[in-house]
């Protein structure tokens, strides 16, 4: 929707305060027909909002969507260092684009989150479907002291951050796909891409985005058989901005246990949500595709694959599909 | 490594189309190489390397071109990568090599290319997660010496620059 028919129908509601405001006062102000009305009032539903009509009265605003804004981030969040400073924006291009423009000189722990990505993405520049007030897009900026290749670790901590924030906050048990794909019931609920500034020898930034499925109610057809939401899978809404703040908690404590000692006992924890070691695996790289049986992960995170004539591949870098 | 685990790789290789075959683990290094039908091998302490802090397995196809830390082939052409005048950019972690954002787009750099220090010449990715490689030298791009899609090592050289 255009946002400044919407910035006036809001304002009509707004000034109603709960109040019915009829078709025909709402196309008048907003100067339209009462067709257009209902389109608007539609898309008002896809982004969240809870409006009522009633035959002779028109349409009230029950409830707003949740919002992910600062203020609801800062109130109850239980961090010492990250998301301590948020950047809020309704609508980027992606949150990863804004997080790198500001990484250089941001704060350790910076968060830029928005309600809206306009060309969010994910691996090889692919699209991620984010569309207003349903999901999380977020990017978070680290600078731990720490050489490149201590790097990609970060990857699988946030999957396991993730993993138990979806837990703790929806009660539901999502399994962690090699290395950091969090599905739930099969289809994909998380996507993770972490990217690195860094000279030779030391991290300047590591930029992790995270994309989540939440409150989407439907999929476009194309993505309805792959992707799923939290509210989908639950039954009913999940609050955003605890998702997030749990988020940040967890993240705060196991990057601190990386640092002091290193990958192990997270290791742990990535193995207790993914469910595909042990089974069959497809693994699609750039140069070949492997299938083999998903025997666990290293101690760097890599994945260890074997295949039908017992040669173990180690995977750094491969697209895993899990075989029915 | 046991004898018996070499035996197979060397059976596994034979029957693949592979031609030249690089085989790390715990320090030891195996190398494989295909000619005139027959598949020779050789297995050698890994010397090593200063700085690296710790120790990777990978399991890869190595290009044509000799890697900068293996003896010169007596038939291979005169590379480049002798040349000590040349800076090297090398990788600062295990994974793989892309030249480019994503393959629908262009290389970040190609022979010839002139780069400042903070272009980016490629990405290298491990676990999903993309390490935009910056050049850290001003210069122009004599050679790529790994190819697109390709595993590379910690410390391993991506690309020989000559400085201005």
């Amino acid at each position: 929707m255009q946002s400044s028919v919407k910035h006036k129908l809001l304002e009509v509601f707004s000034k109603a305060d709960g109040d019915f405001v009829s078709g025909q006062a709402l196309a008048d102000s907003i100067g339209c027909s009462r067709t257009a009305v209902w389109k608007h009032i539609e898309s008002l539903r896809q982004e969240g909002f809870e409006l009522e009509a009633v035959r002779n009265k028109g349409y009230r605003i029950k409830s707003k969507p949740d919002k992910v804004s600062e203020n609801e981030l800062l109130i109850g969040l239980e961090t010492e260092r990250l998301g301590k400073h948020v950047v809020f924006r309704e609508t980027v291009e992606s949150t990863q684009k804004e997080a790198h423009k500001i990484a250089e000189e941001a704060v350790e722990g910076t968060l830029v989150i928005a309600e809206e990505q306009t060309a969010g993405r994910g691996r090889m520049t692919r699209p991620w479907h984010s569309p207003k007030y349903t999901g999380i897009w977020m990017s978070l900026i680290l600078k731990p002291d720490l050489p490149p290749f201590k790097a990609p670790q970060f990857t699988l901590i946030a999957a396991v951050a993730v993993a138990e924030a979806i837990r703790d906050t929806a009660g539901l048990n999502p399994e962690i796909k090699w290395p950091n794909d969090l599905l739930l019931n099969g289809k994909k609920i998380t996507g993770i891409l972490t990217e690195l500034q860094a000279d030779s020898d030391r991290i300047r930034s590591i930029i992790i985005g995270i994309g989540m499925n939440v409150n989407q109610q439907t999929f476009p057809e194309e993505l309805a058989g792959i992707a799923t939401s939290l509210a989908i899978e639950k039954g009913e809404p999940v609050p955003r901005a605890k998702l997030v703040q749990a988020i940040l908690k967890n993240m705060e404590v196991y990057y601190a246990e990386y640092i002091e000692n290193g990958f192990g006992t997270i290791k742990e924890k990535w193995e207790s949500f993914a469910v595909s070691i042990g089974r069959q695996l497809i693994a699609r790289t750039i140069s070949g595709t492997i299938r083999g049986k998903a025997l666990g992960i290293t101690e760097e995170g890599v994945l260890k694959l074997q295949d039908e004539n017992g040669v173990i591949h180690d995977i750094y870098s491969a697209d895993i599909e899990i075989e029915q | 490594m046991k004898v018996q685990e070499i035996r197979e790789l060397i059976k596994l290789v034979d029957q693949s189309g592979i031609e030249e075959f690089v085989f790390e683990s715990a320090g030891s290094k195996l190398k494989m190489k295909k000619s005139t039908g027959k598949t020779t091998y050789a297995a050698t302490p890994e010397a090593p390397a200063s700085n690296v802090q710790h120790t990777t397995q990978a399991v890869q196809e190595t290009p044509k071109a000799p890697a900068i830390q293996e003896a010169p082939v007596p038939e291979a052409p005169k590379s480049a990568a002798d040349d000590s005048s040349l800076h090297k950019i090398t990788s600062p972690m295990v994974g793989t090599f892309y030249q480019s954002q994503s393959p629908d787009k262009e290389a970040y750099v190609k022979p010839g290319s002139k780069i400042q220090s903070d272009s980016v010449v490629c990405i290298v990715e491990a676990m999903k997660l993309f390490n935009e490689i910056e050049a850290e030298v001003d210069g122009e791009i004599v050679e790529i010496l790994v190819k697109d899609g390709q595993l590379v090592e910690y410390g391993q050289p991506l690309f020989l620059v000559k400085p201005e």
